[in-house]
């Protein structure tokens, strides 16, 4: 057994386990120190509270537009939203791969987006698909020629930009001895920078297109994204599966639902 | 050697295990899901004085101190999740800088794209900071004559409250009358700082023909002084005194003036500290002004001058009432013009959150008035020398959108945004007339 085989077959229900222990751990503290508070409400009427909720999401990322420019272009546009949340989970090679793990994600195969500008173009005018129970073509994709932007190559790239500025960025307060920076800050973006270079050169087979070569570095690709699962309840990537959305939601329960500040 | 000096490991770890005790499921979310993305900066009045007193800057010790105390992963791997005590003098030093260049004005809670509020660990931080000897010397002077219950026992004190009691009685009114409907609760900040929102507050009342009554006695320096050195235990017994007064009065609804942390304090934060309701409502007087104005059942004499409203962070944002007092303003004036930041983002003016109270000038304004000198180390008045120049730099922001605006006067609400913006003006020569809401109100209120 190589490393890809003990990517694919073998680790995965250790990492989901350790995964929903984690989850399991972060929850459980909420639910058992929570106090209640019993505070009188503000009322306000129904609709102003709902454009409040929109606001409470978005607010930030305005504010983020009109005074740091340099951190919603590079840490929310190229990283996030162009970069790693596409990728992750549209990219067609990982529809295929957690279709198998878990069947019903292949209901995203339509909006799979190609590994390349021109994989499209190569499937749409292929006349055989690849021979395997799971293939499929990317004729079923529905972004046409949105592929010319959506695609693993530049999304991937723009994803690395992302992560370098962040950790440029991290690296520079660090040199001013600001204390907020700590060394999880650069072991969490060194992986995901990584996961983004290894899946790069597998997807290209770089750097040789021998088998053992490829082979490994797709292992290691899934690997280190295995690692980021199971590691992602204990470090700060638990803000994309929970900290985002309890945090926005809590705020707008405190200051507009409760205190009636709109 | 004063406390200020003094480093003691066995008290920076009881401090420590007491931060961790207080923790709950808000304050674990905003200790744990930051990101340091430091979009917090942007709106930070402080970050001006320096990127180091930037709100995720300045929650990090506590964060620091709590890892260390309760979370498994931190314990195993300290330093990849910088989890640690401070070490030495000099850190907590560093610290309680960070500390007091935090205004609590709820403006990193909002900019935060995780609804972190930096502001309420920054108290907790305060706490720890007490625990370690570190508590500016006037607020703890403060906060020592508030619990001990015996607020008008300095001389100073006791005169300029008297002044105020003739005054009022001059109006009529009545003090702790049992049966009375609404209770009147100024503090004796009030009375020093803004003792023209005490008289206007009376004149509203009367003028809206409410059943009131008020303590002969301040029941608060400002309600509780001690929470803003997050020192909970000494908030509660000063609340449960406000507490058993009004319940003695048997009042329905406490009514309240100053629109800075007190407002906050009492309408929020108290009923989450007893973990009970009050047991009556507490409103503040701009909201009985914008129910009788909406009604009509007041009417107000237009006022010609061009007048602006800086909502008070507590009152506004963190407090709920952020249309309201424009709307009543604008009912009061047609020259009523909105600052560039109003609204939920108003600018907050630097000083809210204690800070305002213990920079150099606040110092030597209450030595004037206790006829004392207050012993304050050198160390110490380093600190509060530094904190006043960094807080005219905060509220320098604030400034400058008056002046943009064009206001020949600038009502608030709150003690502390009132003797802050004097200071800042002061300083900026900013030119314009400062007033308290119901100050300026009663002024148009019909004969």
């Amino acid at each position: 057994m190589d490393l890809l085989d003990l990517a694919i077959y073998t680790l995965p229900p250790y990492v989901v386990a350790i995964f929903a222990f984690g989850v399991a751990y972060r929850v459980s503290r909420y639910i058992f120190m929570h106090k209640r508070a019993p505070v009188k409400r503000r009322p306000r009427p129904a609709p102003k509270l709902l454009i409040g909720l929109v606001k409470t999401f978005v607010d930030p990322l305005i504010l983020g537009a009109r005074l740091r420019k340099s951190d919603f272009i590079s840490g929310l546009i190229l990283l996030h939203i162009l970069g790693v949340i596409p990728v992750i989970f549209l990219l067609g090679q990982h529809v295929a791969m957690f279709s198998y793990w878990f069947p019903p994600y292949s209901v995203l195969r339509p909006l799979s987006i190609p590994s390349s500008a021109t994989s499209p173009a190569l499937t749409l005018t292929a006349p055989v698909k690849p021979v395997s129970e799971m293939s499929w073509t990317y004729v079923e994709s529905v972004w046409g020629p949105l592929t010319i932007v959506l695609n693993g190559d530049l999304l991937a790239i723009l994803a690395m930009l992302g992560v370098m500025y962040k950790l440029g960025d991290k690296l520079w307060r660090a040199y001013r001895k600001i204390i907020h920076v700590r060394l999880g800050d650069f072991t969490a973006l060194l992986l995901l920078l990584a996961i983004l270079v290894t899946g790069f050169f597998a997807t290209h087979h770089l750097p040789s297109g021998d088998v053992p070569t490829y082979r490994f570095v797709l292992g290691m690709h899934i690997l280190l994204a295995e690692i980021l699962v199971a590691a992602l309840p204990f470090t700060k990537f638990w803000h994309f599966v929970f900290g985002y959305w309890y945090g926005k939601l809590h705020e707008w329960y405190d200051l507009k639902y409760r205190r009636g500040a709109l | 050697m004063s406390a200020w000096e003094e480093f003691s490991i066995d008290a920076v770890k009881a401090g420590a295990r007491d931060a961790a005790g207080r923790l709950n499921s808000v304050l674990l979310h905003f200790v744990e899901n930051c990101v340091s993305c430091a979009l917090c900066e942007i709106n930070c009045p402080y970050t001006p004085a320096g990127e180091e007193y930037g709100p995720v800057e300045k929650a990090e010790p506590l964060r620091k101190i709590l890892r260390s105390q309760v979370f498994l992963a931190a314990k195993i791997l300290p330093l990849l999740f910088g989890a640690r005590l401070p070490r030495s003098a000099e850190e907590i030093n560093k610290w309680a800088e960070l500390a007091y260049r935090c205004t609590n004005c709820g403006l990193c809670y909002t900019t935060c794209p995780f609804g972190i509020h930096s502001g309420t660990m920054i108290q907790h931080l305060r706490y720890f900071l007490a625990k370690t000897g570190r508590v500016p010397t006037l607020l703890k002077m403060m906060m020592e004559l508030e619990t001990s219950g015996n607020i008008l026992s300095a001389e100073g004190f006791s005169r300029v409250w008297s002044e105020l009691l003739e005054k009022l009685r001059g109006l009529g009114v009545t003090f702790d009358r049992k049966g009375a409907k609404y209770v009147y609760l100024p503090s004796l900040a009030e009375a020093l700082i803004t003792p023209g929102a005490v008289i206007g507050t009376a004149r509203i009342l009367n003028k809206l023909g409410l059943d009131w009554t008020m303590p002969d006695k301040p029941l608060s320096i400002r309600a509780p002084i001690a929470s803003l050195v997050g020192d909970s235990e000494a908030a509660l017994e000063v609340t449960k005194r406000m507490i058993d007064y009004v319940a003695g009065i048997g009042a329905s609804a406490v009514i309240l003036s100053d629109g800075g942390y007190p407002y906050r304090f009492l309408r929020f934060d108290a009923p989450a500290l007893l973990a009970k309701p009050l047991g009556f409502d507490v409103v503040h007087v701009v909201e009985l002004l914008h129910e009788a104005l909406k009604k009509g059942a007041l009417k107000l004499k237009g006022a010609d001058q061009k007048v602006t409203w800086h909502s008070p962070c507590q009152l506004g944002r963190m407090g709920g009432l952020v249309e309201e007092p424009a709307e009543v303003l604008s009912a009061a004036s047609k020259n009523f013009v909105e600052l560039e930041s109003h609204g939920f983002f108003s600018k907050c003016c630097g000083g809210g959150n204690g800070v305002a109270c213990v920079v150099t000038p606040t110092v030597e304004m209450f030595e004037g008035l206790l006829g004392t000198r207050i012993p304050i180390s050198e160390k110490e008045k380093v600190f509060m020398d530094k904190l006043y120049k960094d807080m005219l730099i905060a509220s320098k922001a604030k400034v400058d959108e008056i002046k943009k605006s064009g206001a020949s006067v600038v009502v608030t609400a709150c003690v502390g945004c009132v003797h802050t913006l004097h200071l800042a003006s002061k300083a900026y020569g900013l030119g314009v007339e400062i007033k308290t809401l119901p100050e300026f109100i009663a002024e148009l209120l019909p004969e």
